[in-house]
C-alpha cells in the first residue's frame, strides 16, 4: 500500500470512521431484512446503506486501500438502484451486501493490525454485480400537495418515505420555519428547531427556500419542514414558533390522470452532503483525552481550596475581604458544574451500545438453526463509556446463553405450541439517576434447577436466588459444557464478575420452566476506574492510584538519616534525600499498625507542597481498578478510600495516600520510647 | 404469630435476630482487615458481589478473641441502608418465638455489654428442658458510633 499509510493518525481516525459506518450499515441491512420478511420496503435504511457505502468508498480511496473501493462501489451500485426503486431489495440481495460488509470488515480489521490487505473477492464483486434490482410498485392512490421548489429538492426515496409514513398511520405535514435574530436571540435557530422536531418526528427533509424579505423574515430564507408524526399541530407549530394553521397536510387523494409523485427521478447522489449535515455537531473523542481533562479539572478543584484557604486566612487576620468570599464561592459551583459537563460527556447513549445485538443475534441464529427474533427497547439511556465497555461482554455472554441453550429448537417449540421463532428481548431504563436496569428475556425453556443441581453435584435449590448463586460458581461451567444438554450456565461467573464485583451493581433471575428466563442486571451509570498500582505492605496488597504518587523509590538504608527522638504513635520517621530534597520516610506498615518489617521501596506523595515517602514491602504491578466506595462507618477511615477486587475474589484496600499524609502531619504527635 | 429467628452462639451465650433481617450466612473464611478501624471490625469480606463489613461479635461482647473454626459463620444482617455481617462461633439453628415470648433483659445485664441484648426468652428445647436465648440489638452492634474517631487525636 502507498505511502498515505505513513499518516498513521489518518490511518486510525479512518479506522474508526470505517467501523463506524459498518456497524451502521449492518444494522441498517438487518432492519431491510426486517422489513423484507414483513413484505415492505425500507427506503430510509436503504437511503441509510447507500450513504455509509459511499463514504466508506471515499475514505477508503483516500487511504489507498483499493480491495475496499473496489466492494464498496460495487455495493454501492447497487445500493443506488434500490435507493431509486424506493427501497427495494430482494432477499438474495441483502445476503450479497452482507457478505460485502463483512469483506469489507475483515479488511479493515487487517489495516488495523497491519496485515495485508486481501483483494476484493471476485465471486463477491460478480455477485453484486449480477444482482437486478426491480423496481416494485407502490400504491399510488395519493399526491404530494407542494410547490415544485419544494418537491423538486424531493428524491424518490424521500416522496415513497413519506407516503410510506402516511400509510404506516402517521400524518405527513409541512411547517415553515423563518429564522430572524430574534428568534435566534431565543436560542431558536434551523438547528435546535430540528432537534426538537426530532424528538416527536421523524424528520423527512428540510428544503430552504428564499422568500420575500420582510420585518417578520429579515433574512428573506424560510426552511420548510417535511414530517411524519402523530403529535398535534400545536406541537409542530410551537417548535418552529408559528401558529396551527400553518401546519399543512402534504398528501391528498390524487385525482385521475395526476401525475405520478415518484415519477420524477432524482440523483440520490446529491443528497449526501445533506446527511453529513445532520451529523455536525456529533465530536468523537478519545476517552483518554475527556479523562485527561478531568485530570486538570481536579488541579483546578485544588487550586480552588488553596484560594479559599488563603481569603480565610486574610480574613482572619481582620483584613477586609469584601466579595472575594462570593467569588470563590461561585467558582466552586462552577468547577463543579464543569466536572457535571465533563462527565456527561464521557455518557454514550444505551441504544448505541446495543446496535450490534442484532448483528451477535443474528449470527447465533444462524450458528444453532433456531430463528430468533430480537426485540431492543434502549429508550433515551446513556451510560458511562468506561462502564458501557465492562458491561457488554456481559450482555453478550447473556445472549449466548439464550439462544444456545434457551430457546428451543423450532421443531420442539412447536410441539409446544410456542412460534417457532424465538424471542430475545433486550430492555433497559434508567432505575434512579444513578442507577440503569438492563433486561435480557427470553421465551425458551427456562432453567431446570433439578438438571443444574444434578450436574453440580449440589441440592436443588429452592428458589431463583439460590439457583442464580449455583450456576455463577466459577466451577460450573466446565460441567455445562461437557454436557451440553438442558440448561446454563456457560460462563455465567463471567456475568456475575462483571456486574456484581466489577461494577458494583445486582444481578437477578427469574425463570419459569417452558416459559422463560430474565436476567436482570442493575448497575451503576458511572463508575470510579482509576490507573492504580498494587503493592503489598505488612504481608497485606494495598492499591493506590498513580495519579496520586509522584514516585516510586528505592529505599538505601545507607542512605537514611534519624532525627532525634523522632518517634511517633505511627512509628520511626527517618529522613532520605531525594534530588537534593529532604523527604521524611514513615514505614506504611506501622502507620497501619501492621507487621512491620523490610521496607526496600517507597511510593512518594506530595500534599500542599510537602512530599512524604511512605516505606512498603514490594511493588506488585499497575492496573486500571474499579473503585467502590466504602460506605459503612464501620469502615470509613482516613487514607483508604473504597474497596476493589483484584481477581481473588477478596476485597483489596484502595488507598489515599494524600489524605493519608495530611492526617499524620497533623498528628505528628512524638511519644517518648 | 410466631416470629421465626435466626439462632447463633457466641461463647457460651445463644442469641437470636429476626429470620427476616438475615440476607445470608456464610462460613468465613478471613477478611481483608481495614487498618484504623476499631478492633472489633474483623474487616471487609465479598459476599455475593458485595463489599461488607464485618463485626467480630466475640470483640464487640468484650470477650476474648479465638481463631475462627470450622463452625464459624457470618452472619449478613441488613438493617435499613447498612448491611453488616455479623462473625459468631457457630450458628445452625431457626426457632419460632412467639411475641408474648419475649420479655425485658435482666437487670443484671449491664456492664460492657449493656444494650446489645434487647429481650430474653425462655424456650422449650424439648419437652421439660428450657433454655434462654438472647434477642440481640442490630443497630447497637453495628454502632451509634458513627465515624470512627482517630485514636491519634485523642
Amino acid at each position: 500500500m502507498s505511502s498515505a499509510f505513513d499518516a498513521s493518525e489518518f490511518l486510525a481516525g479512518y479506522l474508526v470512521e470505517a467501523e463506524e459506518h459498518l456497524s451502521a450499515s449492518t444494522m441498517n441491512l438487518l432492519a431491510v431484512e426486517g422489513s423484507l420478511r414483513k413484505g415492505e420496503n425500507n427506503p430510509r435504511a436503504v437511503r441509510e446503506l447507500f450513504r455509509s457505502l459511499h463514504t466508506i468508498k471515499g475514505l477508503s480511496a483516500m487511504v489507498g486501500v483499493e480491495p475496499i473501493v473496489d466492494i464498496a462501489h460495487a455495493m454501492e451500485t447497487v445500493l443506488r438502484q434500490a435507493d431509486r426503486a424506493a427501497g427495494a431489495l430482494s432477499a438474495k440481495a441483502v445476503e450479497a451486501l452482507l457478505a460485502g460488509l463483512r469483506a469489507i470488515g475483515e479488511r479493515v480489521r487487517a489495516l488495523s493490525t497491519n496485515a495485508p490487505v486481501a483483494p476484493a473477492p471476485p465471486h463477491l464483486l460478480d455477485a453484486l454485480a449480477a444482482l437486478e434490482i426491480t423496481k416494485n410498485e407502490v400504491p399510488q392512490a395519493v399526491e404530494l400537495d407542494l410547490e415544485p421548489a419544494v418537491l423538486g429538492k424531493l428524491s424518490a426515496t424521500e416522496k415513497a418515505q413519506i407516503i410510506q409514513g402516511a400509510e404506516g398511520g402517521r400524518r405527513a405535514l409541512r411547517v415553515d420555519f423563518v429564522p430572524s435574530p430574534a428568534r435566534a436571540a431565543e436560542g431558536m435557530t434551523i438547528t435546535t428547531v430540528r432537534e426538537r422536531i426530532g424528538t416527536f418526528a421523524e424528520i423527512v427533509k428540510v428544503v430552504p427556500l428564499s422568500i420575500p424579505m420582510s420585518d417578520a423574515a429579515p433574512g428573506g430564507l424560510a426552511f420548510a419542514l417535511l414530517v411524519l408524526t402523530d403529535v398535534p399541530d400545536e406541537e409542530l407549530a410551537a417548535a418552529v414558533g408559528t401558529t396551527p394553521e400553518l401546519v399543512r397536510r402534504v398528501l391528498h387523494p390524487r385525482p385521475e390522470g395526476g401525475a405520478d409523485p415518484l415519477d420524477e427521478p432524482s440523483s440520490a447522489e446529491e443528497d449526501v452532503g445533506e446527511t453529513e449535515g445532520r451529523r455536525r455537531g456529533v465530536v468523537r473523542v478519545d476517552v483518554a483525552r475527556l479523562d485527561d481533562a478531568l485530570e486538570r479539572l481536579s488541579a483546578l478543584v485544588i487550586t480552588r481550596f488553596r484560594l479559599a484557604r488563603a481569603v480565610d486566612a486574610l480574613a482572619a487576620q481582620g483584613v477586609a475581604v469584601g466579595e472575594l468570599g462570593d467569588i470563590v464561592k461561585s467558582y466552586g459551583r462552577q468547577v463543579r458544574d464543569l466536572r457535571g459537563a465533563i462527565m456527561r460527556a464521557r455518557m454514550v447513549p444505551v441504544a448505541e451500545l446495543l446496535e450490534r445485538v442484532p448483528l451477535i443475534v443474528r449470527g447465533l441464529s444462524r450458528t444453532t438453526k433456531k430463528p430468533v427474533r430480537v426485540a431492543i427497547d434502549a429508550g433515551k439511556a446513556e451510560l458511562d463509556k468506561a462502564v458501557a465497555e465492562r458491561i457488554f461482554p456481559a450482555i453478550v455472554h447473556l445472549l449466548r446463553n439464550a439462544v444456545d441453550h434457551a430457546i428451543e429448537p423450532p421443531a420442539e417449540r412447536r410441539h409446544l405450541g410456542k412460534p417457532e421463532e424465538g424471542l430475545v428481548r433486550v430492555t433497559c431504563f434508567e432505575r434512579s439517576t444513578n442507577q440503569l436496569e438492563l433486561g435480557i428475556i427470553d421465551d425458551g425453556r427456562g432453567i431446570d434447577r433439578e438438571a443444574v443441581a444434578r450436574k453440580a453435584s449440589r441440592p436443588v435449590p429452592e428458589n431463583d436466588a439460590a439457583l442464580l448463586d449455583l450456576i455463577t460458581q466459577p466451577g460450573l461451567t466446565t460441567l455445562e459444557q461437557a454436557t451440553k444438554t438442558s440448561g446454563r450456565g456457560l460462563g455465567m461467573d463471567i456475568v456475575r464478575r462483571a456486574v456484581v464485583e466489577e461494577l458494583g451493581g445486582e444481578l437477578s433471575l427469574r425463570t419459569t420452566p417452558g416459559v422463560g428466563t430474565t436476567f436482570t442486571l442493575l448497575i451503576p451509570l458511572t463508575i470510579t476506574i482509576v490507573d492504580a498500582f498494587s503493592f503489598v505492605c505488612g504481608d497485606q496488597t494495598f492499591v493506590a492510584p498513580v495519579a496520586a504518587i509522584e514516585e516510586v523509590v528505592e529505599v538505601a538504608p545507607a542512605g537514611l538519616v534519624r532525627g532525634p527522638s523522632r518517634h511517633t504513635r505511627f512509628g520511626e520517621v527517618r529522613f532520605m534525600e531525594r534530588r537534593g530534597e529532604i523527604v521524611p520516610l514513615v514505614n506504611l506498615a506501622s502507620v497501619f499498625s501492621l507487621a512491620s518489617g523490610d521496607e526496600p521501596k517507597a511510593l512518594v506523595v506530595r500534599r500542599n507542597g510537602t512530599p512524604l515517602a511512605f516505606g512498603i514491602q514490594r511493588m506488585v504491578g499497575q492496573q486500571e481498578v474499579v473503585i467502590r466506595p466504602l460506605e459503612d462507618p464501620l469502615v470509613k477511615v482516613t487514607g483508604v478510600s473504597g474497596s476493589t477486587d483484584l481477581g481473588d475474589g477478596r476485597p483489596t484496600l484502595v488507598l489515599d495516600l494524600v489524605a493519608l499524609s495530611g492526617a499524620l502531619s497533623q498528628n505528628r504527635t512524638e511519644v517518648p520510647v | 404469630m410466631s416470629e421465626l429467628y435466626v439462632v447463633f452462639k457466641v461463647e457460651d451465650g445463644e442469641y437470636v435476630l429476626p429470620a427476616s433481617d438475615v440476607l445470608h450466612m456464610e462460613s468465613f473464611a478471613g477478611a481483608t482487615k481495614v487498618p484504623g478501624t476499631q478492633s472489633y471490625v474483623a474487616g471487609l469480606i465479598h459476599i455475593r458481589g458485595r463489599v461488607v463489613p464485618v463485626v467480630d461479635l466475640r470483640l464487640r461482647f468484650g470477650l476474648p478473641r479465638i481463631e475462627p473454626t470450622l463452625d464459624s459463620r457470618v452472619i449478613v444482617v441488613q438493617s435499613g441502608e447498612r448491611t453488616v455481617g455479623l462473625l459468631v462461633d457457630s450458628a445452625r439453628e431457626i426457632m419460632k418465638i412467639a411475641p408474648e415470648g419475649l420479655s425485658a433483659p435482666p437487670s443484671w445485664m449491664g456492664g460492657e455489654s449493656a444494650g446489645f441484648v434487647k429481650s430474653v426468652a425462655h424456650v422449650e428445647r424439648r419437652p421439660g428442658e428450657k433454655r434462654l436465648v438472647m434477642l440481640v440489638n442490630f443497630s447497637k452492634i453495628i454502632g451509634q458510633e458513627g465515624i470512627y474517631v482517630d485514636e491519634r487525636n485523642v
